[in-house]
């Protein structure tokens, strides 16, 4: 599918496996842009409400496999850009996505599913201007959160226990693994204090 | 292991086409007659996930969705069917028939203007039917036999891609592309074509006919990567699992 350009607007992603680190990196680098009066604001996993529908549903109906996860997390990354990230963009506003495309990515990789399966199902969302990994070691590698916190605790608490199970502290490094690669490429750096003190606005 | 099954696993057949060419009819008189024949039959209908189609239908009702993500949910639902229902049925040796398999948000998709080639990974890896039943139809009598029922629902009709607010009128024009692309698909994929605007009886004799003349050819590739994702994860497939640890 042919990809669209990301307007005037500048699209920033934040990646990691903790949905709660997610949330404050997302929230501190948004007050970067904030305190100078630039327009925009954060564009969060599940806008669209189709991982917390299928919360509400009984787990026995919901042995869905990596794949059909990562397909409903397109979706749902289908949703958050036709309402969330695009007007935005178009608007020229700043627009931080946390996480974007690379946490599904990475996931869909820890699970064994192939790179160029997943690489080509996201060909429809934009490249962002930017794109950062949140750091992530010890205690909180540990910490499985509760579903709704993110993408990565939702299918840990979906995905049957004798299969890859993908709140362990081992999954999560392998997810991690795939972010520093991308890191290794200039492709997705560590956000830190002097990253966000340093972005333009 | 997956080898091993083939002999012993069940068949797959899709019936696929547009609405009102006939398909629930004639899958239901070919379940009967397979059963007859001696075959355990599963029927696996499209959209029809316990997981996946509340939230479809939830929001096809507020006709919140693009066509993207109508096919991204139709390729999750598909994955669901297959992963859940049909791969355990088909382990187990039975006869499954698709009322509509994965040709149908296919065609439809395609019709919508999104590329094929996109809708195919997504719905990667593809699981070959056995045999696909292509029930041929003019827009005329697809849109003829449409309307002698209920009006079709907003993404049924196309209202989404042709903005007609008649959804009788809409689905006259939107048929016209999804047989157009199930043209096309029945080319590339080499479906059987069965001519739907033939007496009821005669198509599903020329059907047995077609079943009956049919020589079994084992998974294709595609085939095997679908069965052995499957049983890496499924709990569906984790008895499967066990055995094959004992005897290994």
């Amino acid at each position: 599918m042919a990809r669209r350009s990301a307007g005037k607007g500048r699209l920033i992603a934040v990646e990691g496996t903790r949905g709660h680190d997610l949330r404050d990196a997302a929230a501190e680098l948004w007050q970067r842009f904030e305190a100078r009066e630039v327009h925009g604001g954060v564009s969060s996993w599940d806008a669209s409400g189709i991982f917390s529908d299928l919360r509400v549903e009984k787990r026995k109906h919901l042995s869905l496999s990596p794949r059909t996860l990562v397909l409903l997390y397109a979706a749902d990354l289908v949703f958050r850009l036709r309402w969330q990230i695009r007007p935005a963009l178009d608007q020229g506003q700043v627009i931080i996505a946390a996480p974007y495309v690379d946490t599904a990515v990475a996931f869909g990789v820890a699970e064994g599913l192939s790179r160029s399966w997943l690489t080509k199902l996201f060909a429809f969302a934009p490249p962002p201007a930017a794109c950062y990994r949140i750091k992530e070691r010890g205690k909180a590698l540990r910490s499985k959160g509760k579903p709704l916190d993110g993408f990565v605790e939702f299918c840990a608490a979906i995905l049957a226990d004798d299969v890859a199970a993908a709140g362990s502290v081992e999954f999560r490094r392998e997810m991690l693994a795939y972010l520093e690669e991308l890191d290794g490429k200039n492709r997705c750096p560590r956000l830190t204090r002097r990253v966000i003190s340093s972005q333009p606005v | 292991m997956v080898r091993a099954r083939e002999k012993k696993r069940g068949l797959l057949i899709a019936f696929e086409g547009p609405t009102g060419a006939g398909t629930s009819t004639q899958r239901r008189l070919f379940k009967v007659w397979l059963e007859q024949q001696g075959h355990e039959v599963v029927t696996s209908k499209w959209i029809s996930s316990r997981a996946i189609r509340p939230l479809m239908k939830a929001r096809a009702r507020l006709h919140a969705l693009s066509a993207e993500e109508l096919c991204l949910l139709q390729a999750a639902d598909f994955r669901h069917r297959l992963e859940t229902q049909i791969l355990p049925a088909l382990w187990q040796g039975k006869t499954v028939v698709a009322d509509r398999f994965l040709f149908a948000s296919l065609a439809r998709a395609s019709a919508r203007g999104l590329d094929l080639d996109w809708l195919l990974f997504a719905h990667a890896p593809l699981f070959w039917p056995d045999l696909v039943f292509y029930f041929s139809v003019s827009p005329t009598t697809s849109t003829t036999r449409v309307a002698a029922g209920h009006a079709p629902k907003f993404y049924d009709a196309g209202q989404d891609v042709t903005n007609i607010a008649d959804p009788i009128a809409s689905y006259r024009r939107f048929v016209g592309r999804m047989i157009k692309e199930y043209e096309s698909l029945s080319l590339i994929f080499q479906f059987v074509t069965v001519d739907g605007e033939q007496p009821i009886y005669e198509q599903h004799r020329r059907m047995r006919q077609l079943f009956e003349e049919q020589r079994r050819q084992p998974w294709g590739q595609g085939n095997l990567e679908a069965v052995v994702e499957w049983l890496a994860w499924s709990p569906a497939a984790a008895e499967v699992r066990r055995g094959a640890s004992i005897r290994g």
